[in-house]
């Protein structure tokens, strides 16, 4: 009766209960904003206790249903308080000596990346991306950024598409898949702390 | 299969993705065509309001983007429901009903009056929180029966599925379609931009009313 799978979702309902009652008692806006994130724990939790590869491809979908609503909610948020871009969003750190750090780490983490693939490798390279540009400082080209996660993001339809309709190219399907993700998920992860600093416009 | 819908006239299958026309899926299916093609053509309207006891009137300016925004998310939210009336796939089912409920608080949220961008807040609230039981009810589903096709499970191969399974879909689908309840509460009805409120009501009865079958199938 108790095997994996039932302590498993004990523990995920014990955790829903607890997100949905911290939800119930709550009564500012903005506190029940940050708790929706906790609350779409539990149904991540019940996905990944499926244990397979379907639990993967199920969590994704999952997760980005999720953020969607979260940024349209906290869009909504700021339009219904009226906040606006605070004229000043630097980060003061300061700093003794302003320094290049060597652009060989970023290359090394980058060359990691690529040799890993998927979804580990875009994490790498795209920290190696992420610390290229903090060390040189902000002159991120999103345009650039933008035309290289959507051409990744067709090649990785393109590449199910042929998984779909002709099974057997599924070798170069799996190899388009894979640096389809690649360059998707260093794209992405490069955009990461550019949200801080100047509107952008 | 024992489908409640009538045999099923079609499949369309992508992968292991099966999508079918049955009598009934066909009918909503068409009505979802329909509401969406009537999003595209009809046109806004100007909302005049009267003061009581006068000859008094003002007209209400409404900007071009905010309409366009609307227009975008009414379509958006009829292609949602089409996909949610022909899927064969639990979890697709899952995805098409919170894309309906995110498009439907876009819809509420696009007016920029204070008391319903507060309906919309609590709205999405609730949607997102429905999305919990939701994809729990399906995950549950795939975890003891192996499958998430509901023609596998309509057809006693892969068994029914478990009771908590079809409790926490209706669940989940009436937290996504309350939409109709938020915008009476925000008074959407009276707000700017006629045509597009019309998608919330709409894109909630048919996803109440597939679920009905999704339900008794499975």
């Amino acid at each position: 009766m108790w095997n994996a799978y039932s302590i498993g979702m004990a523990a995920v309902l014990a955790t829903g209960v607890i997100a949905f009652a911290a939800l119930a008692l709550e009564r500012d806006d903005l506190h029940r904003l940050l708790l929706i994130d906790l609350v779409e724990i539990p149904s991540l939790g019940i996905i990944a206790l499926l244990g397979t590869d379907l639990a993967e491809a199920l969590v994704l979908p999952g997760l980005v249903v999720g953020i969607a609503e979260l940024l349209a909610l906290s869009h909504i948020y700021l339009l219904k308080e009226g906040l606006r871009d605070r004229p000043e969003g630097y980060l003061h750190i300061e700093v003794v000596e302003i320094g290049h750090a060597p652009a060989i780490i970023a290359s090394l983490l980058v060359v990691y990346g690529i040799i890993l693939s998927g979804f580990t490798g875009g994490g790498i390279a795209g920290l190696g991306v992420v610390f290229f540009f903090m060390a040189k400082g902000h002159r991120e080209d999103f345009a650039l950024l933008e035309a290289a996660a959507g051409i990744s993001w067709g090649i990785w339809v393109a590449s199910f598409f042929v998984f779909m309709f002709l099974p057997e190219y599924w070798y170069l399907a799996v190899m388009g898949a894979a640096v389809g993700i690649l360059l998707k998920v260093t794209a992405k992860m490069s955009l990461v702390g550019t949200m801080w600093g100047k509107p952008h416009e | 299969m024992n489908s409640i819908g009538g045999p099923p006239l079609f499949f369309l299958e992508f992968g292991d993705i099966m999508i079918y026309f049955s009598p009934y899926t066909v009918a909503l299916f068409l009505l979802a065509l329909v509401f969406t093609v009537l999003a595209i053509v009809s046109r806004p309207e100007n909302q005049v309001e009267i003061l009581f006891g006068t000859d008094a009137y003002y007209g209400k300016e409404i900007d071009v983007p905010e309409m366009r925004f609307r227009r975008f998310m009414s379509i958006a939210c009829g292609l949602a429901c089409m996909g949610a009336m022909v899927t064969g796939d639990l979890f697709d089912f899952t995805l098409f009903v919170s894309l309906v409920g995110i498009c439907n608080v876009g819809i509420v949220a696009a007016v920029k009056t204070k008391h319903v961008q507060n309906a919309a807040f609590q709205y999405g609230i609730v949607a997102l929180t429905a999305t919990v039981p939701l994809f729990g009810g399906a995950a549950i589903a795939a975890a003891t029966t192996g499958t998430l096709s509901m023609i596998a499970l309509g057809s006693g191969l892969a068994g029914p599925a478990p009771f908590i399974t079809r409790a926490a879909l209706v669940l989940g689908v009436m937290g996504e379609g309350m939409a109709p309840f938020y915008a009476a509460k925000a008074e959407m009805f009276r707000a700017p931009g006629a045509p597009y409120v019309i998608m919330c009501s709409f894109s909630s009865l048919l996803i109440f009313l597939r679920v009905v079958e999704v339900v008794l199938t499975i």
